[in-house]
């Protein structure tokens, strides 16, 4: 160390830009923070648990767009775990080495359509389809929270398969072999061996497609209606999830935040639903990577 | 005979999930190309986009696009490659180094649509920009940060130590050490995560949609403040919307086929090198 005493250009160059972007986040933070504190001194708690959102009447409770949220990507993790787990399994575990590699090329480019074309699909394909198949239940059209969190469950399919991949591959080949040679067959290997050693990373990836889903936006925007201030009769039932509703993204992207700008209060209740989204996708986030971090063990 | 027939079982319905993701991958691709492809023509790429998308083409969108995502990998290529060096080389195996790591793992849980109100509230409404072009790069360059430097610092940490010891031999100095070894050898990670942010960035649209581009008005910039830029998600985003004119939706699928195209021509060169990476860092 004593070497390096003097700290070089390099050095001094690459600490300033380090700082410079980890400065820039902490300030975003710091902006929603102060952004949004007229509405948290005014509304307090019942920001959370009102449940009606009248910007004229200066009403401001998001409870309806939280509960739009987590249907949303309730429905879409539903949708998205056993098939993204489901492939990563069969992809890692009975496939051969080329034919991996090829559904993992599909999977990437899958994950590398933009969330607007998955709109696009949603607003043309899937609101007429859902529209049909809800016949029964009399909707109004097919932008609904089924239909938002359908959309999303497809969206979330390669990040769920890529990370339970990581995941799985992670747990060493000789364990494989070891149950293979005690005469365990391959599924007996794969539910005995490698999923209980994977599971804090299936369990991660869960956790970081769970924030994802929270957080989409374009895709969710064009098929849930956005309908304000749709609370459920029963929060048990599933009836609302063929309605139209609002989630904290969809809410945020629409053109309410235009309008916003001239209240004091009714900015800060903007920026304070944006506040409350980033606390809870950091929260999924930070528990989802600490908790992928945990490797399986050495042979 | 159970077991046998609980193996095939397990086959089966875990090789029915595998045929769905690949089957959706097919069907999502055949079905824009099957609409898209009649839109395009040589008119479609070189005119300006006319009667609110029913005529005309995408010249000044794909333009805005490609001079958004240029911006972004001018302001995330500089700060990636600094923080990567930090990370892997300064701080390397140091709790500031683990806590850069995790940092740079949340940025990247960030919803892209915070990137965009913050932008909004930063340079549009404080500095008054107004919607500019260099606001959407520097958003999108931010937003991409993670991805470049995860690629990056994923090789400079399977870089052979022998390198770094041959060279510290010599007597490099750090700093020379990394100007004359670690950057060259790993610069291949630069650009394969910076291919792969860029694609990310291309079809994002939630980032730049409150600060950098509008629908119609703009062809090219010429200056800083007040000079919004066309964009392909934006006009896909806003024509889907709201029209159900037959001319308008060949257009939009017309729209939607170049952004794909685009994008996954971006994540494709990328793909090879990523592919080996994760396979490497996973050997079994």
């Amino acid at each position: 160390m004593s070497r390096w005493k003097r700290p070089s250009v390099t050095l001094v160059v690459c600490a300033l830009l380090t700082l410079v972007a980890v400065f820039a986040f902490m300030g975003m933070l710091a902006v929603f923070v102060a952004q949004s504190a007229p509405v948290w001194r005014s509304e307090g708690w019942s920001f959370f648990t009102q449940k009606q959102w009248f910007y004229r009447q200066q009403l401001f409770g998001i409870a309806p767009m939280l509960y739009g949220t987590v249907v949303v990507a309730a429905v879409a993790l539903l949708v998205a775990t056993p098939a993204g787990i489901g492939t990563a399994v069969f992809a890692s575990e009975f496939l051969p080495r080329r034919a991996r590699l090829a559904v993992k090329v599909a999977i990437e480019l899958l994950a590398g359509i933009p969330s607007v074309v998955y709109g696009l699909l949603g607003i043309v394909l899937l609101r007429d389809w859902i529209y049909r198949a809800l016949q029964p239940f009399d909707p109004l059209s097919g932008d609904t929270l089924l239909t938002a969190g359908l959309l999303v469950g497809v969206m979330l399919l390669p990040t769920l398969m890529t990370l339970s991949d990581d995941a799985l591959r992670s747990v060493p080949a000789s364990q494989r072999l070891a149950a293979r040679g005690l005469g365990l067959t391959a599924t007996e290997t794969a539910l005995r061996v490698t999923l209980p050693q994977a599971w804090p990373g299936l369990l991660g990836a869960l956790l970081l497609a769970g924030g994802r889903a929270l957080g989409e936006m374009i895709a969710v925007f064009l098929v849930v209606g956005r309908q304000d201030n749709q609370w459920p009769e029963s929060l048990l039932s599933l009836r609302p999830m063929a309605e139209a509703g609002q989630t904290l993204s969809s809410k945020l992207g629409g053109p309410e935040i235009n309008i916003a700008y001239g209240d004091p209060l009714h900015w800060a209740a903007m920026v304070a639903l944006g506040l409350v989204l980033l606390v809870l996708v950091a929260t999924l986030t930070l528990a989802g990577t600490l908790i992928r971090r945990r490797k399986p063990h050495a042979p | 005979m159970r077991r046998r027939l609980t193996d095939i079982a397990f086959r089966t319905a875990t090789g029915l999930c595998a045929c769905v993701a690949c089957g959706l991958l097919v069907v999502i691709v055949w079905a824009i190309c099957q609409r898209g492809w009649p839109a395009l023509s040589w008119r479609f790429f070189t005119e300006q986009i006319r009667l609110v998308g029913a005529d005309g083409g995408i010249f000044y969108n794909v333009l805005g696009t490609g001079i958004l995502v240029l911006t972004a990998l001018a302001v995330s290529a500089p700060l990636a490659t600094a923080i990567a060096l930090v990370q892997a080389v300064y701080l390397r195996g140091r709790p500031l180094g683990a806590m850069l790591g995790l940092f740079l793992q949340v940025l990247n849980g960030v919803p892209s649509l915070l990137f965009g109100l913050i932008g909004m509230i930063v340079f549009v409404q404080a500095l008054g920009w107004g919607k500019s072009w260099l606001i959407g790069g520097l958003v999108l360059g931010f937003m991409i940060l993670p991805t470049v430097c995860v690629a990056l610092v994923e090789r400079i940490a399977a870089l052979p130590s022998r390198y770094v010891e041959a060279a510290a031999g010599l007597g490099l100095r750090r700093s020379q050490i990394i100007r004359s070894v670690i950057l060259p050898q790993t610069k291949g990670g630069l650009i394969t995560g910076s291919l792969l942010g860029l694609a990310r960035a291309a079809g994002e649209t939630a980032p730049i949609m409150f600060t950098a581009t509008v629908f119609a008005g703009a062809t090219v910039p010429r200056g800083v403040s007040e000079s919004p830029v066309l964009s392909l998600p934006y006009h896909i985003f806003i024509l889907s919307q709201d029209s159900f004119d037959p001319a308008v939706v060949t257009k939009v699928w017309g729209a939607a086929l170049t952004l794909l195209a685009l994008v996954c021509s971006l994540s494709l060169i990328a793909l090879p090198a990523r592919l080996k990476n994760h396979e490497e860092a996973n050997n079994v």
